[in-house]
């Protein structure tokens, strides 16, 4: 009998309230979602890799400057809006809506010049690619564990055919199938992990909520939720490949095409951040000594294990796969700062800052790997850039200003980001994370400046020859050319994107 | 009604997970992988009808269908792979998939 009711209440908190305002503030989402539509019946009336490019950045740019009018007014003071329980739309998840449009549009525009000569359907790679850019949007802006489900799946599932694209290509990409697999199953266990994880939460609070108070510190206070916690860390830890959830990240990132690795690392990463970054803060965990003790362990792990293992890598892809389980190893020091405490401000700006700054890094060093590459032949080994100065100055100037900034060099927006979470942990004395953190930094200078060194290197008879450059690789270009801007702006002028990421936490 | 106290129904649902994650981690047929995958991801789905019905509330039954929805899905695509796979290699075991190391 109870039972019935429950049910209607439910219904009644899903249907009714879904207003004309409130679809005014998914209107990202559902500009996305009708690209989708829309360049799937126009591949189906007719086959045109440059038309449906041209839909799909058109699509992004829409839902960007959507995005962009709703930031505008929520910064004004414009209350925040909790549309049906699923999504809560306020200034921090419309910044990450924002950035991951624009991540999305500098990839359909790599992928555009990267498969234009793949010898099978291109076109559906930028419809894979919107579904990710959907389930990433969606991931940054829920509230409530249904909606991060279906974002977190939305985005996996289109990354599987990402990964496995060029798997009917006669030339190049032979392991795409297994990195496919790999990624495949690893991700699915993460998943189940994850949700395991959400239902012992639910069992112990009766709320899916990731925000409010119903999920708040209180009611995690049971051993059984704080398995369940701990479950969910896990399926996030292998999101963001973490220490000991890293084992697919380097096989995975060689074996798949570039961009597709690129979405990887930067969509993927940002888009579990930010719901990782929101969860935190409202859930307040970081008050429970058993939480932070395991992601500290997880960082510090993640940080040492990913720059020593970086130092042996000759292959560019897995070197850049290492590097990034360090990076985030260094992101989660930031959230150890004090997230969701009372310094929370500090640590969350820190965090976001870090976050984007790794996704400009990480899309313009792949930018550049795929630049050089094509499907039929990519250059993944460190020897093909070899004398690369000389070859071709402003490619290498460009992949040289990426290995500064993922170092952490002045100069560079990686710096700052650096600086910012080194300075969150001392305000916080958190001695133990900062060694680890100044150590990785020593560390990874090292194979960083390797790259350098070798690009500068006199070009010998064995360096492979890179792509020639097409009108197909005007936009790829013109990409790459603004992220070196963006990642130089940020760290010569940071002062008003900093003041624009604090007033997301206001 | 008497209702399964949560405990035994969790306690059920944490054995089916622990022996789909004992299948993914040894099986060696990609098939028998997946069948694992699909006993974690209903094991989940077990443990949110469980929960729903402790709270009274009909939230872990939508969950349950998402999940449903979402092992249907995982599927389709790892059966798709798996296709491919056994065109390639004649094989469904997962030895033939260890070309990246590292």
């Amino acid at each position: 009998m109870d039972y019935d009711n429950a049910a209607r209440d439910t219904i009644n908190a899903f249907a009714p309230s879904v207003s004309w305002e409130e679809l005014l503030w998914l209107l990202p989402h559902e500009i996305l979602g009708a690209t989708i539509v829309f360049a799937m019946l126009a591949i189906a009336v007719r086959r045109h890799f440059f038309v449906t490019t041209v839909i799909t950045t058109l699509g992004l740019i829409a839902a960007a400057l959507a995005a962009s009018m709703q930031f505008s007014h929520l910064v004004q003071g414009a209350p925040s809006a909790l549309v049906t329980p699923l999504f809560l739309i306020d200034a921090f998840a419309v910044f990450f809506v924002i950035v991951l449009c624009l991540g999305a549009l500098a990839l359909a525009i790599l992928g555009f010049g990267y498969f234009a000569r793949l010898d099978d359907a291109r076109e559906e790679f930028q419809l894979l690619l919107l579904l990710a850019t959907l389930g990433a949007v969606t991931l940054a802006s829920s509230a409530h564990f249904v909606s991060v489900v279906i974002g977190l799946e939305m985005l996996s599932m289109a990354l599987y055919g990402m990964i496995a694209y060029p798997i009917h290509s006669k030339v190049g990409a032979e392991h795409s199938l297994e990195a496919a697999f790999k990624y495949l199953v690893l991700s699915a266990v993460a998943s189940a992990t994850m949700l395991f994880g959400m239902a012992l939460i639910y069992s112990q609070t009766g709320a899916l909520e990731v925000v409010g108070s119903a999920n708040s510190m209180l009611g995690y206070a049971s051993p059984l939720a704080l398995v369940g916690v701990m479950l969910v860390f896990v399926g996030i830890a292998f999101k963001l490949s973490l220490f000991p959830f890293h084992l697919w990240t380097p096989d995975v990132y060689e074996g798949a095409p570039l961009p597709s690795v690129a979405l990887l690392a930067t969509l993927g990463k940002v888009a579990v951040g930010a719901f990782f970054l929101r969860f935190l803060i409202h859930s307040h965990l970081l008050l429970n000594e058993s939480v932070t003790l395991v992601l500290a362990l997880l960082a510090v792990a993640s940080i040492l294990a990913g720059n020593v293992l970086a130092l042996r890598q000759t292959n560019l892809k897995r070197l850049l796969a290492y590097s990034s389980i360090a990076h985030m190893g260094y992101w989660v020091v930031a959230l150890l700062s004090g997230v969701g405490l009372g310094s929370q401000n500090m640590a969350a700006s820190a965090a976001a800052f870090y976050l984007l700054t790794y996704a400009a890094l990480s899309l313009g060093a792949f930018a550049c790997l795929s630049i050089a590459s094509s499907s039929e032949s990519e250059a993944g080994v460190l020897s093909d850039y070899r004398g690369l100065f000389w070859r071709s100055p402003w490619l290498a100037l460009a992949l040289s200003v990426m290995m500064f900034g993922l170092a952490g060099i002045p100069l560079t927006a990686g710096f700052i980001a650096k600086f910012q979470v080194f300075f969150a942990a001392v305000e916080s004395s958190q001695w133990g994370l900062l060694a680890a953190l100044v150590l990785g930094s020593a560390i990874g200078l090292f194979y960083y400046l390797r790259v350098i060194y070798q690009m500068l290197q006199p070009a010998g008879e064995e360096g492979r020859t890179l792509r020639d450059l097409g009108l197909e690789s005007v936009g790829s270009v013109i990409t790459i050319t603004l992220v070196v801007l963006f990642v130089l702006w940020a760290g010569i002028l940071p002062e008003p994107l900093l003041v624009l990421i604090a007033a997301l936490f206001g | 009604m008497s209702l399964i106290p949560l405990e035994h129904g969790i306690a059920l649902a944490g054995l089916l997970f622990a022996i789909g994650l004992v299948g993914v981690m040894t099986r060696r047929n990609i098939v028998f992988v997946l069948m694992s995958l699909e006993i974690m991801l209903n094991s989940a789905g077990l443990a949110f009808v469980v929960a729903g019905a402790h709270h009274a509330s009909a939230e872990g039954q939508v969950m349950f269908l998402m999940i449903l929805t979402l092992a249907a899905a995982e599927v389709a695509v790892g059966l798709g792979l798996i296709i491919q796979l056994y065109r390639r290699f004649k094989t469904t075991d997962i030895e033939v998939l260890s070309a990246l190391k590292g």
